[in-house]
């Protein structure tokens, strides 16, 4: 049944494996209950309309702009954030290759081109150049100029990176 | 760039989608979210309750229903892209999917989200009006078929009326010769051009040829002076150069910082050109 904007609605969903829940107004994006609800700030939000990727997480599985996702919708869903890939201290491959490529300089835009890029290694470990400059064309950084974030990604699928299957297997 | 305050509900049958649309003039339709929730951060859209589709029934289906395909209001653009269907039956749809935004976008963007909001940029508008689709939406008073050639009727605006939801859209699948072309500063990007071009192929020459342009022009529009050149004639280089000019000479392309309109006009003649010489080679 509807409900007057004042009136808050309970969301419920599960980042990184874990369970978060709290009453939230309807308006708030995915991005702010992950920042805010379930303070995980590896989440980076630059435009806040979509054009910039810096929110990307994966929805169940799949790559999406959380600024354009409210929370509400992503009710009984598996989110993963930036913060599923480390273990502990310990980097993961593709985290590594960025490290070791230097794809990134200040670090607003990595979390986003992260968990493209992981997307992207699931469901293709061994995706070509085009493919790689393709999946990463959906999001902007103003540093690198991008050769070193495709030279990163390359690295990882050659690394045999996967993704964070951990969290993936945790999450379901 | 926050959204305003509204309420939100996801019913989870059509029925009540429909009855909470008619509750409020301000209510909306929430599909992807990937149009509507730009707008909404940017507040130019004020809709007192959103009607989230997400859970309603039999709305993300592409079925194959032999002189044509229906393809659901709630299928997402990844969907597209990667069903064997389409890329069998309607390769056009397949072709042009990777064109819309990026992997993130195309992931959550909805098909019926797209057609509804009738961007004059968008992809599947252009290529509905040249496939000839008919609409297929629900109301409070029932069920109705909107032909393309009445569905799209301005900048942003269709003829679904406030209280409807398309739930699908039906394309034939005789028109198998068919072209896309789409001039954009980088992939993913909104197109400064689209040219969609279908036919039937009959003994060397195109029955019924449609040719439409998008994103050059202030609605998706067919560039009828085109489809009459093309009608029932051989397609040579000739006949491509000759449409090229006729459709230069009949678009009216608008002008903004991303283009001029002149430059628009040459980018929709060469790329009439091109449309035309690859249906001569398909068909
Ligand atoms: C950065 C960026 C780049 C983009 N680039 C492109 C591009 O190159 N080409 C392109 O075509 N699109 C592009 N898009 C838009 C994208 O394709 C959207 O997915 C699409 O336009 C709308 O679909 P949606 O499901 O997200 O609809 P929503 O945003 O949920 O809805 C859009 C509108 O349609 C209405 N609506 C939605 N579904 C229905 C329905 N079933 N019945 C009645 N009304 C309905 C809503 O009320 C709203 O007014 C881009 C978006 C972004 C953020
Ligand atoms: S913050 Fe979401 S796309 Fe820019
Ligand atoms: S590293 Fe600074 S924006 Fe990408």
């Amino acid at each position: 049944m509807s409900i007057t904007p004042e009136e808050r609605l309970n969301v419920a969903m599960t980042i990184n494996g874990r369970r978060y829940r709290a009453g939230v107004e309807a308006r708030k994006t995915l991005a702010d209950f992950i920042r805010e609800d379930a303070q995980l700030p590896g989440t980076k939000l630059g435009c806040e309309h979509g054009v910039c990727g810096s929110c990307t997480v994966l929805l169940d599985d799949l790559p999406a702009r959380s600024c354009l996702t409210l929370a509400v919708q992503a009710e009984g869903r598996q989110i993963r954030t930036v913060e599923s890939l480390a273990d502990g201290q310990e980097l993961n491959t593709l985290q590594r290759a960025f490290r070791e490529q230097h794809g990134l300089q200040c670090g607003f835009c990595t979390a986003g081109f992260l968990m493209t890029a992981t997307a992207l290694l699931e469901e293709n470990p061994a995706p070509t150049r085009e493919d790689i400059v393709e999946t990463v064309s959906g999001s902007l950084c103003r540093c690198t100029g991008y050769e070193t974030i495709v030279a990163a990604i390359e690295q990882a699928a050659a690394d045999g990176a996967e993704g964070n299957d951990d969290a993936k297997d945790g999450a379901q | 760039m926050k959204p305003p305050k509204f309420s939100y509900v996801a019913p989870t049958t059509l029925d009540d989608a429909l009855k909470h649309l008619a509750s409020d003039p301000d209510a909306k339709v929430l599909s992807g979210g990937q149009s509507l929730m730009p707008l909404l951060a940017m507040r130019l859209a004020a809709p007192s309750i959103l009607v989230d589709l997400q859970h309603v029934p039999n709305l993300s289906d592409i079925e194959d229903r032999g002189d044509h395909i229906r393809i659901g209001a709630r299928v997402t653009h990844r969907e597209i892209e990667r069903s064997a269907l389409l890329a069998d039956r309607l390769p056009i749809l397949s072709a042009a999917a990777s064109h819309i935004a990026h992997p993130q976008i195309r992931s959550r963007g909805t098909f019926g989200g797209s057609t509804a909001h009738a961007d004059p940029s968008g992809e599947w508008p252009t290529i509905l009006l040249a496939l000839s689709a008919t609409m297929q939406a629900v109301g409070p008073h029932g069920n109705r078929t909107i032909e393309a050639d009445d569905f799209f009727v301005g900048p942003f605006t269709s003829t679904l009326r406030d209280d409807e939801i398309l739930t699908h859209v039906s394309i034939p699948t005789t028109r198998t010769a068919w072209s896309f072309q789409e001039a954009a500063v980088k992939k993913g990007d909104y197109g400064l051009a689209l040219i969609a071009a279908t036919g039937t192929p009959r003994g060397g020459v195109l029955v019924d040829p449609r040719v439409t342009v998008g994103a050059a022009v202030g609605s998706v529009t067919r560039l009828v002076a085109v489809e009459r050149i093309l009608t029932d004639e051989p397609l040579t280089d000739e006949l491509a150069e000759e449409a090229a000019v006729a459709a230069a000479e009949s678009v009216k392309p608008i002008s903004d910082i991303h283009g001029s309109s002149d430059y628009r006009r040459k980018l929709v003649a060469s790329l009439v050109r091109r449309a035309v010489v690859e249906l001569k080679n398909g068909a």
